[in-house]
């Protein structure tokens, strides 16, 4: 069975926030919510200084924190490794954010508010709020495309190589940073940039054991 | 907090501390109490005490975690996964303790001495020290923020639950009700002590857990939680208390204004000590950090 992953080139990545606005219009999402960001900071001090520009996003990790931590089976982790959440079970408890190592969750409140205040929805947002009906009081978060990932894999598609099959914030990218792909594959790009260019997690000591990689060459 | 610095610097959880996420804090500082309150009406063998805590329990207990929650309709589907969640296992202890303890009540008051009696007793007693526990559990479940992930949690929140159940006992006491006032007021110089000594102990288990953990402390200490911290704790919540009870312990003619606020002060401990905990839990940065902004 596949388990899908991701790579995060950080010297290619540029941080132009395509990824986080090409996700945004995916999947419609409100404003305030954001299911991938961008991540901007420094390290060392003058002269030495060098900025860090981290895409993050839910790491779909294989010992998800979120996953145990849900009192009602909302948030559940699929066989090919993306977690998800079934938004109709969700009781907004928000523990699973509290158990984010991450903090990639986001609990969706105020479900008036509108992009263009006092002027109405525009036509995009009516579309979006049918395709993707999200409901107030419960926790929302990345899912790895997942809609596209299921629909295009039925058509024999494949997530990371077809456009169609890959997330929108690894085809939004300019630079190439993102790299999307079967784990369990060893063959596939995602696992021989793992093995070649020693990536590494996002805080690997809570044990999480993530599905998002970064390498810096 | 600016935009920029969040999840670059150490980023203090905001869901159950800001707007309606205050509740939590409240309702595991309720259960807390009201499952000490029953521990020690248990031992005071004081029905009234008891019923109180059943109260406290399901009525500010169960109506802080119903507001707090974003679909309280639903609240039904928390029993259903125990075997991962302290949530859930939290949720069937409550359950239990609200069933057991008017089921207990009602042999005390008409089939007083009888087994069944003792048995509910038993029972009701495991589901309160439970009730008590769990909201420990919870947080020390979450290892991404070191001040929770601490094993010290669990027995400071029941310490805390003992300790504000035993002042209302002091604070029925006071008014006249039928209870041992002269041990209730050493049961509680008791659990001052214990509970000073665990909050030390607690402190110094965070300051020894990484950076993020030392922030947090400083936070508590020093940072936007001090004030609750020095005034809710340990002045109002240790100090006084601990002076005018053993005042009125030691014989001295103590007012009856000065025990109720030392009753008081002593449910303003664990309240504030709880608040702070939750307001003060901070996540480690995702991105390396520069040293300025340890």
């Amino acid at each position: 069975m596949a388990r899908w992953g991701m790579v995060i080139n950080l010297n290619r990545c540029i941080g132009c926030y395509a990824c986080m606005l090409a996700c945004k219009q995916e999947h419609f999402l409100p404003p305030d919510i954001f299911w991938g960001r961008v991540l901007i900071g420094e390290s060392g001090k003058y002269p030495a200084v060098t900025k860090q520009i981290y895409p993050v996003l839910c790491n779909h990790c294989a010992e998800a924190a979120c996953v145990d931590a849900c009192p009602t089976g909302a948030t559940s982790k699929r066989e090919d490794g993306i977690v998800i959440i079934d938004y109709d079970k969700c009781v907004g408890c928000r523990y699973c954010m509290m158990a984010c190592p991450y903090q990639q969750r986001s609990f969706y409140t105020n479900g008036k508010k509108e992009y263009f205040p006092k002027q109405g929805l525009t036509e995009l947002e009516v579309i979006g709020k049918q395709l993707y009906p999200f409901q107030e009081g419960t926790v929302v978060k990345c899912n790895f495309c997942v809609e596209r990932i299921d629909a295009s894999l039925k058509r024999g598609l494949k997530p990371g190589i077809d456009r169609e099959a890959t997330p929108a914030c690894v085809i939004a990218c300019p630079s190439k940073a993102r790299y999307f792909g079967d784990l369990e594959d060893p063959t596939s790009e995602v696992s021989r940039l793992i093995s070649e260019k020693k990536a590494f997690q996002l805080h690997p000591e809570f044990g999480t054991n993530p599905s998002v990689y970064y390498i810096t060459r | 907090m600016k935009p920029y610095e969040w999840m670059t610097t150490y980023t203090p959880q905001q869901e159950w501390i800001e707007k309606r996420g205050i509740f939590m804090p409240l309702a595991f500082y309720f259960g807390s109490l009201g499952g000490g309150l029953y521990l020690v009406s248990l031992y005071f063998d004081s029905l009234l005490g008891m019923f109180i805590a059943w109260l406290i329990v399901g009525g500010l207990k169960g109506g802080s975690h119903l507001i707090d929650l974003g679909r309280p309709f639903r609240s039904w589907r928390m029993v259903f996964r125990p075997q991962s969640s302290w949530i859930s296992r939290g949720l069937i202890l409550v359950i239990l303790f609200l069933g057991l303890v008017p089921v207990q009540l009602f042999f005390s008051y008409f089939f007083p001495g009888t087994i069944w009696e003792s048995i509910f007793k038993v029972l009701a007693g495991l589901a309160a020290l439970g009730t008590c526990a769990y909201p420990g559990f919870t947080l020390n479940y979450v290892n991404a923020i070191p001040l929770w992930n601490s094993a010290v949690l669990p027995i400071l929140f029941i310490a805390c639950g003992f300790l504000g159940g035993i002042a209302l006992l002091l604070v029925a006491g006071v008014l006249g009700g039928n209870v041992d006032l002269t041990m209730i007021e050493f049961g509680s110089l008791v659990l001052l002590i214990i509970t000073v000594m665990l909050i030390i102990v607690y402190t110094w288990c965070a300051s020894h857990a990484g950076p993020s953990g030392g922030k947090a402390l400083k936070e508590i200490l020093k940072g936007r939680s001090s004030p609750i911290f020095w005034l809710g704790v340990v002045l109002v919540g240790i100090i006084m208390p601990f002076t005018f009870i053993a005042l009125g312990y030691n014989g001295m003619h103590v007012s009856k204004l000065l025990l109720l606020s030392g009753a008081l002060g002593e449910i303003i401990c664990g309240l504030s000590l709880t608040y702070a905990i939750l307001r003060s839990g901070a996540y480690s940065p995702l991105i390396p950090l520069s040293p300025d902004k340890l």
